[in-house]
């Protein structure tokens, strides 16, 4: 099969078979390596509760139009972005009939929170709330192997 | 309510600067027939004609070179609107060379020149709470164009339930229509809907436009916890396209004394709502019938507020053109309690059966079966059997006895969810999913809802998202054979719970036991550009158990599909997969210990096919990473034929909405809506590579 993408085509030569996603950055940080704080995710845990749980379920399993923010599908949807990608879409999307209306540092610990629930590690230091500093992270769906955390 | 219009250019103006391809139109009252003409081929409806076929004869874009195509332009819908849109459902229409469309979360309106994207003009009404009230907010699925072969006109219903006329070459309000361009449809409804910034409906279809008739309908908040089973009634209405005068109106919910009000037992027609008609009306110009698919009463999945079948919920209903007259009608599930809204266009398809030349309409459906009428007579082409289905026990509802089967086609999609669909790939996750689904109910199509329980939390079921949603199918008007997408894996948990004091009038809405019952919302509901603050949501608790096993989706391949349906046999010709299997699935450890699945296809209900010469083509719903691809979409060519794949190209976004096809000079274009993920709403055109 033949794609028109001659360019990705040649990132992925430089880039090489690293992990199991050969699209994925293989330099930088990963969500695998610990980078929201325990406390950051129970924080984040009442603003959901709060300001999200009512349409995407308090299981974060989504309800009607409000897709999971749990488990594969999830995750595979964000599969080699970064944690700045999906902060940016929910601080200027969310609430939907109200975004923006929460603070940043508030951003950040409901992302702590989606984080922990789809089980990646905490870590010691807090998700930082600046969108260009969780642009560095990239999200990959499989945990590396031998990155350790 | 404010306009914003930008007018840079008319249309014949910008057009002669940027194209050479400006055609002809046609001295012909209505829509305009596909055709090719000087290099122009027309898209003038959202279903390419007003038969529902999304069918074009095009052929330049062919199995040879498909995966050869290439972005030629992108149209980005952000601007329209206060915030950008992640639900972008619309497709455009093409016209000698322009392409108009609604987009954005202002559902604002432009005509952009085919060759290049290049906006020529917008439009959009500012209607503040009124459309922040909105039960349908967002972009919509698209506008409708008429000319009598002097005027042209642009017609489209505005977030806040307004119908508006534009002329095609300016994108200014008629003065003729309406008042000032405007019909307020909140008004002269047959019935008090009280505030009209609050008065619950809207819509996201597109108009209907046949002759000078235009046919609107209406939707409403969505059924899972309706506030009260008392909410607007869906009447069909049709109005003049030159004045904007209403012509004729059908009482979806009969009125004492019209035909089917007795099946509303203890006069429930007079305290019931919805029964609308969202999904996009199909019209036969010949035979002057319009043709009406009938969503479900109030509410969703309890009507014992409405004992009876409840006509003319979940009919197939034609009426006359001209005067909205019933001809015939056929209820396809009594008493619905299932959330199994009409939802797809009809199909007007001419097909031979049993050696007979037929004029039929079949109706694909989110339960997996294709009806099929004659559509003249409105008697089933093969039959359709009244079978015995199981009563439920959930106090207070009132059980048909019976639903129509139809005998032929077969099914087409998954519509019950019984031990055998439970996912097998191994031993061990068949019985993690028996043990799951203990917590459960199985059963096959029809099965009622339940009394949410801590023993048993609901009915799993393919209902609300799954098979065939609003996108609807599609079909080739020389063979007679239509194609359909439907999800096979859109299942949910249903149960009913009482709702806490002030919530709603209805004695039981969906909930889950153990959980608080909140207020489910629509369709981009509450997410429109003029959407007001949020109110604090109840507290967090312990949820069920996901329906999903290590990680797997709980019930086994294909996720999703496209049927090919021979009309003619009422066989299934061809079925594929469509859609790459999702990464969590083609990435999972016991995935990859068997060696991999054959493709899954996707998970999803926001796909529609389009059908060309040669090919059936749609895009994929979810992003995958694959050793082919890097992060994003596949849009797929397959032979109509066979089913086979013949060619696949890439896209930086993911399909949701239909794909639609038109030529300007001389090049055949496919645009495809997209959004999803960290992706808003953007139209992208491809073509072949090349200057010509």
């Amino acid at each position: 099969m033949k794609f028109a993408l001659p360019l990705l085509f040649a990132a992925v030569g430089l880039a090489g078979a690293a992990g199991t996603s050969v699209w994925a950055q293989d330099a930088g940080k990963s969500v695998w390596q610990g980078i929201y704080t325990g406390e950051q995710a129970e924080r984040g845990s009442a603003v959901y509760a709060q300001r999200c749980g009512a349409c995407h379920g308090a299981a974060l399993n989504g309800t009607g139009e409000a897709p999971a923010l749990i488990g594969g599908e999830f995750v595979s949807h964000w599969d080699t972005m970064t944690v700045g990608d999906l902060y940016d879409r929910v601080r200027t999307t969310m609430p939907q009939n109200d975004p923006q209306s929460l603070t940043r540092e508030e951003y950040a610990d409901v992302l702590a929170f989606l984080l922990k629930n789809n089980g990646f590690p905490t870590g010691t230091q807090p998700l930082d709330k600046r969108s260009e500093v969780l642009a560095t992270i990239t999200i990959t769906a499989e945990k590396p192997t031998g990155t350790g955390g | 309510m404010k306009i914003t219009a930008i007018l840079p250019l008319s249309v014949t103006a910008a057009l002669m600067l940027t194209t050479a391809a400006a055609a002809q139109t046609p001295a012909r009252e209505g829509t305009m027939a596909a055709r090719t003409t000087n290099g122009v081929a027309n898209w003038t409806t959202y279903n390419a004609d007003l038969k529902g076929s999304r069918y074009s004869p095009l052929d330049q874009v062919n199995a040879g070179n498909f995966s050869n195509l290439e972005i030629a332009w992108r149209f980005k819908t952000d601007i329209l609107g206060s915030r950008p849109e992640y639900k972008l459902e619309s497709t455009p229409l093409a016209v000698d060379g322009v392409i108009y469309t609604t987009g954005g979360t202002r559902r604002a309106v432009v005509a952009l020149n085919g060759a290049t994207g290049e906006l020529l003009w917008q439009f959009a009404l500012h209607e503040g709470k009124r459309s922040a009230e909105s039960p349908r907010a967002l972009s919509g699925r698209g506008l409708s164009y008429w000319t009598d072969g002097t005027k042209r006109r642009i017609l489209y219903v505005t977030i806040g339930y307004r119908l508006v006329s534009l002329d095609a070459d300016t994108g200014r309000p008629d003065p003729e229509f309406g008042e000032n361009g405007v019909i307020d449809l909140k008004k002269d409804f047959d019935q008090d809907l009280g505030d009209l910034d609050t008065g619950e409906v809207g819509v996201h279809s597109a108009p209907a436009v046949s002759g000078n008739t235009i046919i609107i309908g209406a939707a409403f908040r969505e059924g899972f916890t309706p506030r009260t089973h008392n909410n607007t009634k869906g009447y069909v209405r049709a109005f003049d396209v030159r004045t904007g005068k209403r012509m004729w109106t059908f009482h979806t919910v009969p009125k004492p004394g019209e035909f089917g009000y007795d099946t509303w037992l203890n006069k429930a027609a007079d305290v019931n709502g919805n029964t609308g008609v969202w999904t996009q009306v199909s019209v036969d110009e010949e035979l002057g019938l319009a043709y009406l698919a009938v969503e479900s009463a109030t509410s969703d999945f309890f009507g014992g507020k409405r004992p009876g079948n409840n006509l003319f919920a979940n009919s197939l209903v034609a009426v006359d053109l001209k005067t909205g007259e019933r001809k015939w009608h056929y209820q396809l599930i009594h008493h619905e309690i299932w959330d199994l809204d009409n939802s797809s266009a009809p199909l007007l398809m001419d097909v031979t059966v049993d050696g007979k030349p037929r004029k039929v309409v079949g109706l694909p459906s989110k339960q997996g079966f294709f009806y099929v009428f004659d559509r003249a007579t409105g008697m089933p082409v093969w039959p359709i059997k009244e079978t015995k289905v199981p009563k439920g026990n959930v106090p207070g509802e009132w059980y048909s006895p019976t639903q129509p089967i139809p005998s032929k086609p077969p099914v087409y999609a998954r519509n019950g969810v019984e031990e055998k669909d439970l996912i097998d790939f191994t031993p061990d996750l068949k019985k993690k999913a028996l043990e799951l689904t203990s917590k459960y109910v199985l059963g096959p199509v029809y099965t009622p809802p339940i009394i949410s329980t801590p023993e048993k939390f609901g009915v799993i079921n393919n209902w609300a998202q799954g098979g065939t949603n609003w996108p609807g199918g599609s079909f080739d008007p020389e063979t007679g054979i239509a194609y359909v997408y439907a999800c096979g894996a859109c299942i949910s948990s249903t149960g009913l719970l009482p709702p806490p004091a002030g919530l709603s009038d209805i004695p039981l809405v969906v909930g889950v036991a153990g959980q608080p019952v909140v207020m489910i919302k629509g369709p981009g509901e509450g997410a429109g550009a003029d959407s007001p603050a949020a109110a604090p949501a109840p507290g967090a608790g312990s949820g069920p158990p996901r329906l999903a096993v290590d990680g797997l989706p709980l019930v086994k391949p294909p996720y999703g599909t496209i049927s090919a349906i021979d009309v003619n046999s009422g066989t299934i010709k061809w079925q594929v997969a469509h859609g790459e299997t999702p990464d969590f699935v083609r990435n999972h450890p016991t995935i990859k210990a068997m060696g991999g699945i054959p493709r899954t296809g996707q998970a999803t209900y926001q796909i529609g096919t389009l059908v060309t010469k040669s090919l059936v083509i749609a895009g994929e719903n979810q992003f995958t990473t694959t050793p082919d691809h890097p992060r994003g979409a596949m849009l797929r060519a397959y032979d109509k034929q066979s089913g086979k794949e013949v060619g696949a190209v890439f896209m930086p976004s993911t399909q949701s909405g239909s794909p639609m096809t038109y030529m300007v000079g001389g090049k055949q274009y496919i645009i495809v809506p997209t959004s999803g993920g960290n992706a808003s709403g953007e139209f992208i055109a491809y073509a072949l590579p090349g200057k010509k």
